[in-house]
């Protein structure tokens, strides 16, 4: 029977073998496609087991914290929003069911588990550490966020604000209004999860929507920063102090009229650019947007940064539209931001940005530095250039007009006129479909305090004349970041 | 002892002018491997804790000087009892109960979806303490194997009352209502009390008495009668009887207990066995033929045995599907899928005791205990359980083949087959190898009677063992040129 029992054997042999290939197959080679299955919660779950990084806002040194992960009952992290509202724009959430704001972008950072982290992963799980998650550090800066979204919130309006240091492109503030309180998204409960979220879903003021960089108003007059800066580009006006035409009305191509805002005369008729710019003549700049030109005002609303729908911050910015106009009638409309523009207030503050740093528009970023566990850096910004919007000189003419939208007493944005602190600025009021207009304000300081300077763009949906609603509160956060009394 | 170990009697007739050197118990090795089962275990167990809740688990000394007692228990047993049985089944079977016991321990403590607590929902806070209680219980049964039956021969004498127990075990849950014998939808419990028995565990002894008894006593008529067709010698008509009546009553159970597992553990112990005692390959294609026609007409016929080929074959897409018992032609996966999810996550090196999620995989602690190994010690751990599990079929196969009594060489090889076949049967179903069937790993799912059977046929195996490798008695004095020859 012995030959036979040696046949049994390497039956056993066998089954043996096929098992231990079976497990090899499964943990070995199928790992990776298993980890994506329909319903594995592992992976999942175990982000709450472990403390995910914390998101910092104002560098390495006196920033605070905005995002972290606190241990709850039954050894679980949950994630703890300290200024809630205020920072939900920039955070985002994590939830049990996902991410937004930075919590997303940054996610495999937060997480650990980006391929950078590795080392210090496998050291911890050497040591018996627990695994950590990366910190977040951001560039914006806590006063001036403060000061945004206090003054977004007094108006009560829909509103979007984005602060950006114009030498580097640092995004220095990013607000919108109403926002939404991510502490609510860090509940374990599923359920209790999708009642929030469906609540916030359906809600008609949209908090979640990020109005700094996910929605687009029209820029009304304070797209005359394009079109004279196309205007001096192309050599269509030569200097500030060149007149322009500005009839009132002007008669357009297809014998509609274009009107100026109250209808009121712009200056004498044949006032300076400088003036027109200063009063926000809509004759003059509509005349002078025919001239340059549809193509030519779309191609420097391109160098401004429009139409750029893979912005990321690393946020995913939504594009600001300039369309493409062949029809002069219709480009006047475009040249005063009325028409089909559409821009974001990251836009409106890019606007400001370019010019206050010689016509080069940086590449607006929000992470400052990440930092691995063991204090070791593991990425610092990287500023780059997105373009070159204009030329030093045109930069040049366009502040000295901006100065004078604040500084001339005549001026749109008179009103925030401060002697000690030169602000340079250009208003705007949308008309939208809606019976009040949209506020928009785009500016920035050409001096700044201490080497600092700032550029920011606010838009106030509903918020009125520009200079009313939007400007005030951009002055606020100017004054937030600068210290300035 | 002598340091020379030989085989016993094979020395002394081939030299027959020297004294056959005495062969060595090997209780020292034993007590070794011992050692070293029960340090493995009580680190696992310290480990498990530490990676629960950061600190050494409450009782490490009380159980682990529990368990140690226990098992040096057994130690002492064989010494006195077996004094020559294989140094090696005892140290495995021990290793593979504790670390069952602490994967058990593991996730009581964690709970229902890892909140500590909230108990899952088939298990009691109590389980370990009873998974241990069970432990004792079956090594009780191992040394009372041993006790009691001195020589394995003396069970041929029980042939038939044995099989008819057997059958009576088995067959005894299908008759039941349904209330007293339906776990989790296998009808193979009989349930009194608070206690639930798996009379096919003990059915499964029994029965491999009965076929190494039967089949030692008509191997020849069912080895040697016959016409050649084809190359292959068929048996007669008549001598297909046992075959067909085996068959039938794994089919019976098949459909009356819905248990193709168990269905398939009988059906292979007795093709295999009636291989073994005829040598005839016409026995072992007429098996398989016989459970694949049967197999694939349950598949077709029973909803439930369909459902799992279903669910075998595309695990994934059926992940998240939720059947009620009402839904016959329902499939679900998500246990299946949920514990190949966990072998995944814990990838080569696995996670860890503790560190892993074994709990969300429904019944992780009984039929889905190895995908819980293999999340938290990884595909090294769990191959390393594995050849566990090899070693100790190994070790039955070779007391198989060493011991000379054909009835005992058949029934250590019958029960060292049907061992790798169950744990072929539940691995490969839980790793998605073969289609998953509900039996229990050995010695390290949850409950009392897989536990205390697995420790039953350790003790017979190790009975059989010492039979084997027991020295022939040696000549009480010198008699010169007369020699004791034992008949091989």
């Amino acid at each position: 029977m012995n030959r036979a029992m040696l046949r049994l054997s390497l039956a056993c042999l066998v089954m043996f073998a096929l098992l231990l290939i079976n497990v090899t197959y499964v943990q070995a080679f199928k790992a990776t496609s298993l980890a994506s299955g329909p319903g594995n919660v592992r992976i999942f779950n175990e982000q709450f087991q472990y403390k995910r990084g914390a998101i910092v806002a104002g560098g390495t040194a006196g920033g605070i914290t905005i995002a972290e992960s606190r241990l709850t009952k039954g050894n679980i992290y949950q994630r703890y929003y300290p200024s809630g509202p205020v920072y939900a724009p920039v955070t985002g959430y994590d939830s049990i069911f996902g991410a937004t704001g930075i919590e997303a972008a940054e996610d495999k950072e937060l997480a650990g588990t980006d391929p950078r982290l590795e080392v210090h992963n496998l050291i911890n799980l050497i040591t018996g550490k627990p695994k950590l998650g990366a910190t977040v550090y951001l560039t914006i800066d806590p006063k001036a966020q403060q000061a945004a979204y206090a003054g977004l919130k007094s108006l009560g309006r829909p509103s979007g604000l984005v602060a950006i240091d114009p030498k580097t492109g640092a995004i220095l503030a990013m607000a919108s209004y109403p926002s939404y309180n991510p502490n609510q998204y860090a509940t374990l409960n599923g359920h209790r999860l999708d009642k929030i979220d469906l609540r916030n879903r359906r809600n008609p003021s949209q908090p979640l929507l990020n109005r700094a960089i996910n929605e687009t108003f029209p820029p009304g007059s304070s797209f005359k920063v394009v079109t004279s800066s196309a205007a001096f580009s192309t050599g269509k006006v030569a200097s500030t102090s060149s007149t322009v035409s500005a009839p009132q009305p002007l008669k357009l191509p297809n014998g509609n009229l274009l009107n100026n805002d109250a209808g009121e005369i712009c200056g004498n008729g044949h006032p300076q650019i400088i003036q027109a710019f200063w009063l926000s003549c809509n004759t003059a700049f509509g005349e002078l947007g025919i001239k340059v030109g549809g193509a030519a005002l779309r191609q420097y609303a391109d160098k401004f940064g429009m139409n750029n729908s893979h912005l990321t911050i690393p946020l995913q910015v939504s594009a600001s539209v300039f369309p493409r106009v062949t029809d002069p009638s219709l480009t006047a409309f475009s040249a005063i931001g009325q028409f089909d523009d559409q821009v974001t207030p990251l836009q409106e503050a890019m606007f400001a940005a370019a010019i206050a740093n010689h016509g080069t528009l940086m590449r607006p970023y929000l992470v400052s530095q990440v930092q691995a566990p063991d204090l070791q850096t593991i990425q610092n910004a990287s500023r780059s250039v997105l373009s070159q919007a204009v030329s030093q000189q045109v930069a040049s003419n366009l502040q000295k007009m901006m100065i004078q939208v604040v500084a001339n007493p005549a001026g749109t944005a008179h009103d925030i006129f401060m002697p000690n602190l030169e602000i340079a600025g250009k208003t705007g009021t949308a008309q939208n479909s809606s019976t009040l207009d949209d506020s928009v304000f785009t500016c920035f300081t050409p001096v700044g305090v201490r080497n600092r300077t700032i550029a920011v763009g606010v838009v106030v949906q509903g918020g009125g004349f520009g200079a009313a609603a939007a400007a005030p509160i951009a002055q606020q956060v100017i004054k937030a970041y600068l210290r300035v009394p | 002892m002598t340091a020379v170990a030989t085989h016993s009697g094979a020395g002394a007739a081939a030299d027959p002018g020297a004294l056959a050197p005495m062969p060595r118990g090997r209780r020292s090795t034993e007590l070794f491997m011992l050692v070293f089962a029960v340090g493995v275990v009580l680190a696992a167990y310290a480990n498990a804790g530490l990676g629960l809740n950061g600190k050494l688990p409450a009782g490490l000394i009380e159980y682990g000087a529990a368990f140690a007692v226990l098992v040096f228990a057994a130690h002492l047993a064989v010494r006195r009892l077996a004094p020559w049985a294989d140094p090696l089944m005892l140290p495995l079977a021990a290793l593979l109960n504790g670390l069952g016991i602490v994967m058990i321990y593991r996730l009581q403590e964690s709970g229902r979806g890892g909140n500590p607590g909230t108990r899952i929902s088939t298990m009691s806070t109590s389980t370990t303490l009873y998974q241990v209680a069970y432990s004792a219980v079956g090594i009780a049964a191992f040394i009372a194997v041993l006790a009691v039956i001195r020589e394995p021969r003396v069970l041929q004498r029980y042939t038939y009352t044995l099989g008819a127990l057997g059958l009576v075990l088995l067959a005894f849950p299908a008759v039941l209502p349904s209330s007293l014998s339906v776990v989790n939808g296998a009808k193979v419990w009989i349930r009194i009390g608070g206690f639930s028995i798996q009379p096919g565990e003990f059915a499964k002894l029994a029965l491999a008495v009965f076929f190494a008894g039967y089949l030692v006593a008509k191997r020849d008529v069912l080895a040697l009668a016959g016409r050649r067709v084809l190359g292959i010698d068929l048996p007669r008509a008549r001598d297909l009887g046992p075959v067909l009546i085996a068959w039938g009553a794994s089919l019976l159970i098949l459909i009356f207990e819905t248990d193709i597992g168990t269905s398939a553990l009988f059906f292979g112990l007795f093709v295999a066995m009636i291989y073994v005692a005829t040598q005839r390959t016409s026995w072992l294609l007429i098996g398989i033929g016989l459970f694949a026609v049967g197999t694939f007409a349950a598949s077709r016929l029973s909803g439930h045995v369909g459902a799992r080929f279903t669910a075998w074959l595309h695990p994934l897409t059926h992940a998240n599907v939720f059947c009620t018992a009402a839904q016959i032609h329902c499939v679900s996966s998500y246990q299946l899928a949920q514990g190949l999810y966990g072998m995944g996550f814990g990838g080569i090196l696995g996670t860890g005791l503790g560190h892993g999620q074994p709990f969300v995989t429904p019944l992780a602690q009984s039929d889905f205990i190895i995908t819980a190994f293999g999340e938290e010690l990884g595909l090294t751990g769990l191959m390393a359980i594995l050849l566990i599990f090899g070693l100790l079929v190994q070790r039955g196969l070779r007391a198989a083949v060493q011991v000379r009594d054909p009835f005992s060489k058949l029934l250590a090889g019958g029960l060292a087959f049907v061992l790798a076949l169950q744990v072929f049967v539940i691995v490969g179903g839980v790793t998605g190898l073969i289609p998953l069937t509900g039996v229990t790993t050995p010695f390290m799912s949850q409950g009392g009677s897989s536990l205390i059977a697995s420790w039953a046929m350790i003790g017979l195996l190790m009975r059989i063992s010492d039979t084997a490798r027991r020295p022939a008695p040696q000549p009480i004095q010198d008699e010169g040129m007369t020699q004791i020859v034992r008949a091989g």
